[in-house]
């Protein structure tokens, strides 16, 4: 019965569209009626209108390019190091507990919070804002390969010994392997935060990048802009995770998701 | 979703392993700065950090502001919108739980709510409220509310059949049907969400308090970089990392003690 019910509505795609489509009607509606002042609360139409006047696309394609760029020099430097890294302490174990010391140690400190030290370290430019993302990159990913690495099924493990491998061919080709869904997992959490740390840092220092187009905008009290640039960002994000998802799960991973069918 | 089995046999050398490498870590940033090849501007030594630490907890930072004063605003801060969070996440998320149509509307709208990263929020909310409480409040809020919000909807998605069904040969009217078996059946899911937003209000409310505050744990380390004071930056650094680890410490003994069956459950992938 409730299997019937699903049917009838997985053909009908309006309905996910459904939620947008009356939030920008109500929105619309609440700002033409002037409910609320609409220089502040500008509707959909004026925020798209005046914001391709003050925001050329030429301009905002600089911007989105300058805030991809940063995202993914610090995520990959994060992703990569963090594989490295949360291989190596799950894999031998007294190097192990040498590495996890310190990471464990800074861990609980969020990434936003290195954001004044890093520009003690590096200076206002681009190496401290890409060092803050590689650390919300790092984070996640590492400790999420650590986690692969103490869940490997042992019998993998043993399987590989039996056919002959040892030492670091078991490492690469069978232990490796085994904790890509965990990786898989990893990349995607430290993929949003490297985001967020990308806006986040571009309030705070820099002259260019989404984050700086709306800080800026604000200065300007060109809140169409802002809104603009906050519907941007939110696009970008879910467009880059859904490349990621397509890349990672639906090639890399299939064999997982269908042997484990989740 | 595949469990997780807590399989860490936490033994007396591994420890002993770890703590020397801090130890040893510590003492070689000591040697390196009593001989002058860290510079004091770039990177203060373990005792000038001391003495920081003392500095904010007894003297204060900006002088007359102590640690309790800016911990007391953080914390402030983060229970206000923390709340209004779950106020209206969990009987918004329930409630769409239990209907397909509303679930199917608000799937997209969500997803893309939560992709919107929270800070790009913060010129908007000023803008909007000027820089006050309300914007910092309502943007933890923000944070905090599609993590409740997604967790309490699969957790009314994820109950098992068998319990409405019970519930209904039963004879439960729709109100013993809400109190008596859905929030309960959902409640795990909905500490998982209630326990990340945690997380996630501590991260928003340090990112938002490095601008245009001047209380508050990220006000704390943003003011000291202003003052070329990176020896408080780094004091200011630890007293987050320990306020950070202390939350969900306690968090976990928390959800230890009222779910202890649902223990090992991870969050919601989104």
């Amino acid at each position: 019965m409730k299997e019937n019910r699903e049917d009838r509505f997985t053909n009908n795609l309006w309905l996910s569209w459904m939620g947008f489509i009356i939030i920008l009607i109500v929105w619309q509606i609440v700002s033409a009626t002037n409910l609320v002042d609409s220089s502040i609360f500008p509707g959909p139409i004026s925020v798209l209108k005046s914001a391709i006047i003050d925001v050329p696309i030429r301009r905002l394609i600089q911007h989105i390019g300058f805030s991809l760029f940063r995202v993914v020099a610090g995520f990959i430097i994060g992703a990569v190091t963090g594989v490295i890294f949360g291989i190596i302490s799950g894999w031998y174990k007294k190097i192990g507990n040498i590495l996890q010391a310190p990471i464990e140690l800074i861990r609980p400190i969020p990434p936003i919070a290195w954001i004044p030290i890093a520009i003690f370290w590096l200076g206002l430019g681009e190496s401290s804002k890409i060092f803050i993302i590689f650390l919300g990159a790092f984070f996640p990913i590492y400790t999420n390969t650590l986690k692969g690495m103490f869940n490997i099924n042992p019998e993998l493990l043993q399987a590989g010994r039996i056919l002959g491998l040892k030492g670091i061919r078991l490492l690469l080709k069978v232990a490796f392997p085994a904790t890509f869904p965990d990786i898989a997992t990893g990349i995607r959490v430290g993929w949003s935060y490297s985001f967020g740390l990308t806006v986040a840092a571009e309030l705070i220092a820099a002259d260019n990048g989404l984050g700086y187009m709306i800080m800026h905008a604000r200065e300007l009290g060109q809140i169409t802009v802002i809104i603009y640039g906050v519907i941007i960002i939110g696009l970008l994000n879910l467009f880059t995770d859904f490349l990621i998802q397509q890349i990672i799960i639906k090639r890399k991973l299939r064999w997982y998701y269908i042997t484990t069918n989740v | 979703m595949r469990r997780l089995i807590k399989n860490k046999k936490i033994n007396l050398s591994e420890n002993i392993i770890k703590i020397g490498t801090v130890v040893v870590i510590i003492i070689v940033l000591e040697l390196l700065s009593r001989v002058g090849l860290l510079s004091p501007y770039k990177m203060p030594s373990p005792t000038q950090i001391l003495i920081a630490i003392r500095e904010v907890i007894s003297v204060g930072f900006p002088k007359g502001v102590t640690i309790l004063l800016h911990l007391k605003a953080t914390v402030l801060r983060i229970i206000q919108g923390y709340l209004l969070a779950a106020v209206i996440g969990i009987p918004a998320g329930l409630l769409i739980g239990r209907s397909y149509i509303l679930d199917r509307i608000s799937t997209p709208v969500i997803t893309f709510a939560r992709s919107v990263a929270t800070i790009s929020l913060l010129p908007l909310f000023i803008a909007w409220f000027g820089i006050t409480e309300i914007s910092r409040i309502l943007l933890i809020s923000y944070g905090c509310l599609w993590v409740i919000l997604t967790n309490t909807i699969q957790g009314v998605k994820q109950i098992d059949i068998n319990y409405i069904n019970a519930g209904k040969v039963l004879g439960a009217n729709k109100r013993q049907m809400f109190f008596k078996v859905l929030l309960p059946a959902a409640l795990p899911r909905i500490f998982i969400g209630l326990r990340v937003a945690v997380g996630v209000a501590f991260m928003v409310i340090v990112a938002v308090e490095m601008i245009g505050t001047v209380v508050g744990l990220g006000a704390l380390i943003q003011q000291s970089r202003f003052y070329y004071s990176i020896d408080i930056t780094v004091a200011g650094m630890i007293l987050i990392g320990i306020f950070g680890l202390f939350l969900s410490v306690i968090l976990e003994r928390i959800e230890r003690f009222i779910l202890p069956w649902a223990f090992s459950l991870e969050e919601v992938e989104r």
